[in-house]
């Protein structure tokens, strides 16, 4: 092989490295440019499960608080009857104190 | 193998390990900036669903402090309700023994007579209402009075019936002094009191 092969051998084994590194270079942007799709998407996901978890989470507060409320009004008014009625038995006792304090000569 | 396909070969193959570092490391890179990416959306997600957690930890909350609150303002509102007959019944009562006059009169001239021992005078006038000023006779009242104090005492009947349901004015005869015991004074001044204590009865 004469010299001046042997530089054009060489020359082309450099462009064919040149071409490698290039190919490997816009690989490595294209792995870089899905990784922003990806980081999106995977965000996304991640996102929505939660905002669908959070709205489950409220809905079912909403619905627990809804019992709850029922429960307590419902022990609540009883006892709250429950008070009435012992005050309506009370009334008569109440009313003559009650005019005893207004009858009373010393007040 | 010659010198030059040797030389040639060693260019690819460093270009070649190059490519490869040059992809494992961008592989490396993505893969750690994809993991630090779930990290923060892992965290992000969390926080929402605290958030959501407190928002509902919240309603509940809300929802029975507001059914709390409209309970207590019923039960404030009947027991309300109740002492009021209550009292209403109370002052109907009092207005009945004003129209039994065998139980009134007594208790009109001990009022009087109550009311004189405040005043401390030996001659008074005694204000009523129309009702009573027919009611009561002044003689009968002196000897009354005279019982019930222990001293005899002047007393004059306002001809000017006073406005009111029942009770006395006793005032000196010049009028500078009074002493007001009509049923409306006591009423009103009973009031407040009369409603605590029948809150008392009726709820303790």
């Amino acid at each position: 092989m004469s010299g001046i092969e042997t530089v054009k051998v060489i020359v082309e084994a450099e462009k064919e490295a040149a071409k490698i590194l290039a190919d490997a270079q816009t690989r490595a942007g294209e792995i870089r440019k899905r990784l922003d799709s990806l980081i999106e998407k995977e965000r996304d996901e991640t996102i929505q499960t939660a905002r669908k978890k959070a709205a489950a989470l409220i809905a079912d507060a909403q619905s627990e608080a809804a019992i709850e409320g029922q429960v307590f009004e419902k022990d609540a008014q009883s006892k709250m009857r429950e008070a009435l009625e012992r005050a309506s038995e009370r009334r008569g006792e109440a009313v003559e104190k009650l005019v005893a304090k207004l009858v009373e000569l010393g007040a | 193998m010659s010198e030059t396909s040797r030389f040639t070969e060693d260019i690819l193959t460093a270009a070649n390990e190059k490519a490869r570092t040059i992809i494992k490391e961008s592989e490396s890179e993505a893969q750690q900036a994809l993991d630090q990416a779930k990290t923060r959306s892992a965290r992000e997600a969390e926080e929402i669903l605290n958030n959501a957690r407190a928002e509902a930890e919240a309603e509940k909350r809300r929802q029975i402090s507001e059914i709390r609150q409209r309970l207590k303002l019923q039960e404030q509102l009947e027991k309300s309700k109740i002492v009021t007959e209550v009292l209403d019944q109370s002052k109907k009562r009092v207005m009945d023994l004003v129209k039994d006059e065998k139980r009134y009169l007594p208790y009109l001239t001990s009022l009087i007579a109550n009311s004189i021992r405040e005043i401390g005078l030996d001659a008074v006038t005694v204000h009523l209402n129309n009702h009573d000023l027919n009611m009561v006779k002044v003689a009968e009242l002196e000897r009354e009075i005279k019982k019930l104090v222990g001293k005899s005492v002047k007393i004059e009947l306002s001809g000017e019936p006073i406005p009111a349901l029942g009770g006395i004015i006793v005032s000196s005869t010049d009028g500078k002094t009074r002493i007001i015991n009509t049923l409306d004074q006591r009423f009103e001044a009973l009031e407040p009191r009369l409603l605590i204590e029948a809150g008392k009865i009726l709820f303790d």
